[in-house]
């Protein structure tokens, strides 16, 4: 190929890429200067902020805060639970053999095409009677609950790829099936038990689903559904909505910027064999 | 001890125990509550009163009935064609591009990806404000080249709140396809490409000859997400329009929880979600079934 030819080749991908750049980038950028902008200045969208007008922030906080926190509180022991738990579902259909085991995976891999309109009013009423609602600890089980399906399908597939002879030599030394998993095949799992944290963490940071039809005060309301009420009422103030949108994406924005290797890796080497 | 009854050995025991909190779970939150919205779909009931009237089929015949039904259904199947077409091409589009060693790789990878990692509630809030009809972004801008004629009431038309909301469903999920794609291309052996491009092939004929075919396993990932995600659709619609004007962007889900909890009308909801059950089944079951069936084979080698 001629050296022209590959440089002008160059130069349009390079272009393609840029004007997605953009794209990708603009709405993130305008939400920033407008989460800046004192409300006069909110029509010129545009245009840089005059000075920083932090009441935005200050608003947003003062109506969600309490729900960051509670999002805070409801995410971070969900996702603990929830790879736990695809982890413990995961081990013994990886090794398992023979139709049960696949009878198992089969069925419990169905529950992922399973839209969570069908389970939500008999749930309502199940975690009513539990004494559940609008507890940030009914909001820990129904996260664990409902990830079983993804969660196992991504750690069986990811126990697959473990070395088997690992598990026959362990056995052979007298250790048995429950100690090789905890001491054993766990520790040797932190990648992809890192990429479904991640994974996890999104999913249940960002559902408003089970949190508006399972949460009704500041008890327990996370941070989605507050947005969600604030987005949707018939005055927005756009300030402080972008202010504490913006607030709400940091956290598992930041997980992913800092996760990004381990969560490619775990997602390729894990679900994608 | 007759054979049958043979305890099972120290192995299958553990694979039990373990087995049996995941499982009862699954029973509990899965099973037990499908079964148990089938059963309410069979009746009239308003959530409150003690007892439920049984109307057997009738708010399935009903919901046949009702062009708002209708076009909820049609909107989930338009949900489905556009996922598992546009994120996923741009994906494989911007990930091509990207794979031929552009400078400044890791500043593009990043902006492609970030809109991924955020609530579909702040993708709402973000693009309401994109879209808002007199000083959003997309109106301002074509206004500033002249094509102000174009703007449009975006999320305010019948005729395009549909498109609007696809729009801010690209921006946000088309990383996802983006970074798998990206990956997968990392992991494809150099010498692959390297013979594709001795034996002189351009580099379009070595992307889809050598490249995409060995691609499979990341396809194979983004489109089944992408349809999971298109049949549970909810959360962007009803932040964003609550799946107005007219209902002309409702979704099914967001139809179910209007009538469940907006409403109150408990069996026709179900009725909803049990025909959103069923057409999720008959689009994603294939995918499942090829996915157990696919790791099974892939071991036996």
């Amino acid at each position: 190929m001629s050296n022209a030819l590959a440089q002008r080749q160059t130069a349009l991908t390079r272009t393609i890429l840029i004007v997605f750049a953009i794209i990708f980038a603009a709405p993130l950028v305008v939400a920033t200067l407008t989460s800046f902008k004192s409300p006069p200045e909110l029509t010129r969208v545009l245009s840089l902020p005059s000075e920083l007008y932090w009441q935005n922030y200050q608003a947003a906080f003062e109506r969600m805060g309490r729900s960051f926190f509670n999002s805070i509180a409801i995410t971070v022991p969900a996702v603990a639970l929830s790879i736990l738990i695809g982890a413990v579902a995961g081990y013994p259909l990886a090794y398992m053999r023979g139709s049960s085991g696949k009878l198992v995976y089969f069925l419990l891999l169905t529950g992922m095409l399973v839209p969570f309109q069908i389970v939500q009013i008999p749930l309502f009423f199940l975690i009513q009677r539990l004494g559940l609602y609008d507890t940030i600890a009914g909001m820990w089980l129904v996260h664990t609950a409902y990830a079983v399906p993804f969660c196992t399908f991504f750690m069986r597939n990811f126990f697959a790829s473990v070395p088997r002879s690992m598990y026959e030599a362990a056995l052979i030394d007298g250790c048995s099936p429950a100690r090789y998993f905890w001491k054993l095949l766990l520790p040797a799992s932190t990648s992809g038990l890192a990429a479904l944290a991640i994974i996890q963490s999104r999913a249940i940071w960002n559902d408003l689903l089970f949190a508006i039809t399972l949460t009704s005060s500041d008890a327990a309301r996370p941070v989605t559904v507050e947005i969600s009420g604030f987005a949707s009422s018939l005055q927005v103030e756009y300030g402080p909505l972008m202010a504490a949108t913006l607030v709400s994406v940091l956290p598992v924005m930041a997980a992913y910027l800092l996760f990004q290797k381990s969560f490619v890796r775990g997602l390729l080497g894990g679900a994608g064999k | 001890m007759p054979p049958r009854l043979k305890m099972p050995n120290r192995t299958t025991r553990t694979h039990i125990a373990f087995l049996a909190l995941p499982v009862a779970l699954f029973v509990t939150f899965y099973i037990y509550p499908i079964i148990s919205s089938i059963h309410l779909s069979l009746h009239s009931w308003d959530g409150f009163s003690p007892s439920m009237r049984w109307v057997g089929l009738q708010n399935y015949v009903t919901l046949l009935g009702q062009p708002r039904f209708f076009n909820a259904v049609i909107n989930n199947v338009t949900w489905v064609v556009f996922m598992l077409i546009v994120p996923t091409g741009t994906g494989l589009l911007l990930a091509a591009l990207l794979d031929r060693g552009i400078r400044g790789e890791s500043v593009f990878r990043i902006l492609f990806f970030l809109p991924f990692t955020i609530p579909a509630v702040a993708v709402a809030a973000i693009w309401r404000w994109m879209y808002e009809p007199s000083n959003g972004l997309l109106t301002t801008v074509l206004e500033l080249v002249g094509l102000g004629g174009l703007a449009q009431n975006w999320l305010g038309d019948p005729a395009i709140v549909n498109f609007s909301l696809m729009g801010a469903v690209a921006w946000w999920t088309t990383g996802f396809a983006f970074l798998v794609f990206f990956a997968g291309l990392r992991n494809i052996p150099t010498e692959c490409i390297e013979a594709a491009r001795i034996e002189g092939a351009t580099p379009w004929q070595t992307f889809w000859k050598v490249s995409f075919p060995l691609l499979w396993p990341s396809t194979i990932i983004v489109l089944g997400m992408s349809a999971i995600d298109a049949m549970r659709l909810f959360d962007v619609v009803w932040a964003t329009t609550q799946g107005g004007p007219a209902y002309s962007s409702e979704v099914l889900a967001v139809q179910m929880y209007d009538l469940a909890f907006g409403r109150f009308a408990m069996g026709r909801a179900s009725a909803v979600a049990v025909y959103l059950l069923l057409l999720s089944a008959v689009i994603i079951m294939p995918y499942i079934y090829y996915m157990s069936k696919r790791v099974t084979e892939s071991e036996a080698e």
